[in-house]
C-alpha cells in the first residue's frame, strides 16, 4: 500500500539537490570579482597554486558566507516546521514565541550595555564578535526557560503561543528603551546585525556552527515520529503512548539550538522558518515529517542560497541585508498563504 | 480478578474542583457499557479520567489487574484507546496512514510498519468498513467518514479497552447504527471492553450490556432491564410531560 506521494518524493529531492549544487556553485561565482570557475574549484579543494587575492575571496569571504547561507537556510527551516506542529498553527515560528527577541535582546544587552561602563564595541574585535554570540545565544535560551516553565504551569497550547507574542512584544519594548538610551555607534552595530549577515561568519565559526547545526537537524529527524503524532492533538498523541511534557521539552530544545545558534552568528534572518514548511507540504502534498524535514532542509537551502545571490547581484553597487531579501520573498508568500486559505487553521 | 473492572473511590473534575465524587463501580470486562446522563454532569469529564487524560483528583481504575492511574503513558497506550469529541483537522495524509498511527505504540522510533502491524490496519480497516475511503485525504472526508475512520485508528491501536467520546454525535441514522453494531461486534466477537457516552438511550438500551447512569451528582449501574423495570429513567426529568414507556422503551411526549 504505498502512496503516490511516496513516488514523487525522489524526483522532488533530486530537483532540489541539483538546485541546491547549481546556487551553491552561481553563489560562489557570482561577486564584484569575477574568478573563473574552474579555479574557484581548485581553490576549494586546496590547490595553492591559484592567484593569492583571489584564494582569499573565496576561502575567506565567499564559502564561509555560502556555506552559512546553507545552514541557515536548513536550520531555520526545520526550527519552523517543529514549531508549526507543536503548536499546530501555521504561523508559528521561532520568531512568534519570541525565541529570536530574545536572542536580540541578549545582544541588544550586550553592545550597547558595554558602552555604559565605558568599554567601546565600536570595533568589531574577536572578543566583541564572540561576545554576541554567548548573549544571543544566553537570550533565546532565557526566552525558552520562561516558555518551558510556562508549559508545566499551563496546559493549553494555544495559551503558549500567545504568551510566547506577549515576551517578543516585552523584550522588543525593552530593545526599544535600550535603543533610545544609547549611542550612535553602538546603535549602528546591533541595527546591522538585526539585519543579519550571512558575511559575518567566519570559516572557525564554521567549525563550530556546523555540528551544532547537524546535531539539532539529525535530533529532529530521529524525533518525527512524535511530531507525527502531535498531528493529531495532544489528547491523542497522549493517548498513543506520547510522552506530552518530555516531547514538548525535547522539541523546543531542538529549535533553540537550531535558531539560536544561526542568530547568534547571522542575525535574526525572518520568514523562513514560515514560509518553507508550508513549501513543504504543498509541494509533497503530505504532513509526514519523515517527508517535511529532508525536504524543508533542501528548500531552505535553495531559498537561502538564492536569496544571498539576490542581495550580491552584480548590478548592485553594495551587499543588500539578507533579512530584506527574505522579508521580500517570505511576506508575499505568507499573505498569499492567508488568501488561498481561509480556514488556515487546516493547514497543519 | 483479572475479569473484572474497577472503579474505587474515584473523584473527578477540574483543577481541584469535583464533578463527580466516591465514584464506586465493579463491572465486568469484555461488555459495552454506556455511560448516559444529562449534559454537564460529567459523562465527559468520567471518561477522560479513565482514559487517563485528565489526572485523577483522587481514587483507581483497576483494569487487567493494574491501576491504570499508575501506567505510564506507553504502557496505558497498549492497554486503552481513545475516540474523543476533539476535532483532528489535519490535510496531507492518507486514510490508510491515518489508521496506522494506532501502531504508534508498536512501531521503531522511525515508525515503519511491519507486517504484523499491516495486518491490524487491514483488519481494522476491514471491520470498519473503510475500504473506499483508503486512498482519500483526512481532509476530504464527511464527519460520518472522519468518525469512522477515527475508530479504525482505535482499533487498529489493538488495545483490551476502548473509550469513546459520544461516538454516533455527527453521524446519520444509517451510520449510526453501523458504528454501535460495529461496537457490538468488537465486544463479541474481538473480546473487547467497551465504553462510550451517549444521549441515544434508547438505542443503548438495545444494545448495551451494562449502562452506567448519572443522576443527582450519582452514579450507579445498571442492566438495561433493570434501568427500565427501576424506572430510573423517570427520575432524569421533573416533568410529567415526558415519560418513558417500558414496553417500547421509547421516550413519549405528553
Amino acid at each position: 500500500m504505498k502512496s503516490t506521494i511516496f513516488n514523487k518524493i525522489p524526483y522532488l529531492a533530486l530537483f532540489l539537490i541539483s538546485g541546491a549544487v547549481l546556487f551553491f556553485g552561481m553563489d560562489l561565482f557570482l561577486g564584484s570579482v569575477t574568478i573563473p570557475f574552474k579555479s574557484i574549484i581548485n581553490i576549494i579543494l586546496g590547490d595553492v597554486n591559484e592567484k593569492e587575492s583571489w584564494r582569499i575571496i573565496i576561502l575567506e569571504a565567499r564559502f564561509p558566507k555560502t556555506i552559512a547561507a546553507l545552514l541557515c537556510g536548513a536550520a531555520l527551516s526545520v526550527s519552523g516546521l517543529q514549531m508549526q506542529t507543536l503548536f499546530r498553527n501555521p504561523l508559528a515560528g521561532p520568531y512568534i514565541l519570541g525565541i529570536s527577541s530574545g536572542a536580540g535582546l541578549g545582544v541588544a544587552i550586550f553592545i550597547m550595555g558595554l558602552s555604559f561602563i565605558g568599554i567601546s564595541t565600536s570595533d568589531l574585535s574577536i572578543a566583541t564578535n564572540s561576545g554576541i554570540v554567548i548573549s544571543s545565544i544566553l537570550g533565546s535560551f532565557t526566552v525558552l526557560a520562561i516558555l518551558l516553565a510556562l508549559i508545566n504551569r499551563i496546559k493549553d497550547i494555544m495559551t503558549i503561543l500567545i504568551l510566547g507574542v506577549m515576551i517578543g512584544s516585552i523584550i522588543t519594548a525593552i530593545i526599544g528603551i535600550i535603543q533610545y538610551f544609547s549611542q550612535d555607534v553602538q546603535l549602528k552595530s546591533f541595527i546591522m546585525w538585526t539585519m543579519g549577515d550571512l558575511s559575518a561568519v567566519t570559516s572557525n565559526e564554521l567549525l563550530i556552527l556546523t555540528p551544532i547545526v547537524f546535531v539539532g537537524l539529525i535530533g529532529s529527524f530521529i524525533i518525527s515520529k512524535n511530531l507525527n503524532a502531535y498531528l493529531l492533538g495532544e489528547e491523542y498523541a497522549k493517548s498513543l503512548g506520547v510522552n506530552l511534557k518530555r516531547a514538548r521539552i525535547i522539541i523546543i530544545l531542538i529549535t533553540s539550538i537550531l535558531t539560536g545558534s544561526i542568530t547568534a552568528y547571522c542575525g535574526p534572518i525572518g520568514f523562513i522558518g514560515i514560509v518553507i514548511p508550508h513549501l513543504a507540504r504543498m509541494l509533497s502534498n503530505s504532513s509526514d515529517h519523515r517527508i517535511l524535514i529532508p525536504l524543508s532542509i533542501l528548500l531552505g537551502i535553495n531559498v537561502l542560497l538564492i536569496a544571498d545571490i539576490i542581495s550580491q547581484l552584480p548590478v548592485l553597487e553594495q551587499t543588500l541585508p539578507i533579512n530584506s531579501i527574505t522579508s521580500l520573498i517570505g511576506i508575499p508568500f505568507i499573505i498569499w498563504i492567508i488568501l488561498k486559505n481561509k480556514k488556515i487553521t487546516n493547514l497543519n | 480478578m483479572s475479569n473484572t473492572l474497577k472503579i474505587a473511590a474515584l473523584t473527578i473534575g477540574y483543577n481541584k474542583k469535583s464533578i463527580l465524587t466516591n465514584i464506586d463501580i465493579i463491572s465486568q470486562k469484555n461488555q459495552l457499557i454506556s455511560v448516559f446522563g444529562r449534559n454537564g454532569k460529567g459523562k465527559s469529564t468520567l471518561l477522560k479520567t479513565l482514559s487517563g487524560m485528565l489526572p485523577a483528583i483522587t481514587g483507581h481504575f483497576i483494569f487487567n489487574g493494574v491501576d491504570v492511574f499508575n501506567l505510564s503513558e506507553k504502557e496505558k497506550s497498549k492497554l486503552i484507546s481513545i475516540v474523543s469529541t476533539t476535532k483532528t483537522d489535519i490535510a496531507g495524509i492518507k486514510v490508510s496512514d491515518f489508521v496506522a498511527f494506532g501502531r504508534y505504540p508498536y512501531t521503531n522510533w522511525l515508525g515503519i510498519n511491519k507486517k504484523e502491524d499491516d495486518a491490524e490496519i487491514n483488519n481494522a480497516i476491514y471491520l470498519c468498513n473503510i475500504e473506499n475511503l483508503c486512498n482519500k485525504d483526512y481532509s476530504e472526508l464527511s464527519d460520518g467518514e472522519k468518525q469512522k475512520v477515527n475508530i479504525a485508528r482505535a482499533i487498529a491501536q489493538n488495545t483490551p479497552l476502548i473509550i469513546l467520546d459520544e461516538p454516533t454525535v455527527h453521524l446519520d441514522l444509517i451510520n449510526n447504527i453501523e458504528v454501535l453494531k460495529l461496537l457490538k461486534k468488537l465486544v463479541e466477537n474481538h473480546a473487547k471492553t467497551i465504553i462510550f457516552s451517549t444521549h441515544q438511550i434508547e438505542y443503548a438500551l438495545q444494545i448495551c450490556d451494562e449502562i452506567w447512569l448519572i443522576n443527582n451528582d450519582i452514579i450507579a449501574t445498571y442492566s438495561p432491564v433493570e434501568l427500565i423495570n427501576k424506572e430510573k429513567l423517570k427520575e432524569l426529568f421533573d416533568d410529567d410531560t415526558i415519560s418513558f414507556d417500558k414496553v417500547t422503551g421509547t421516550f413519549k411526549i405528553r
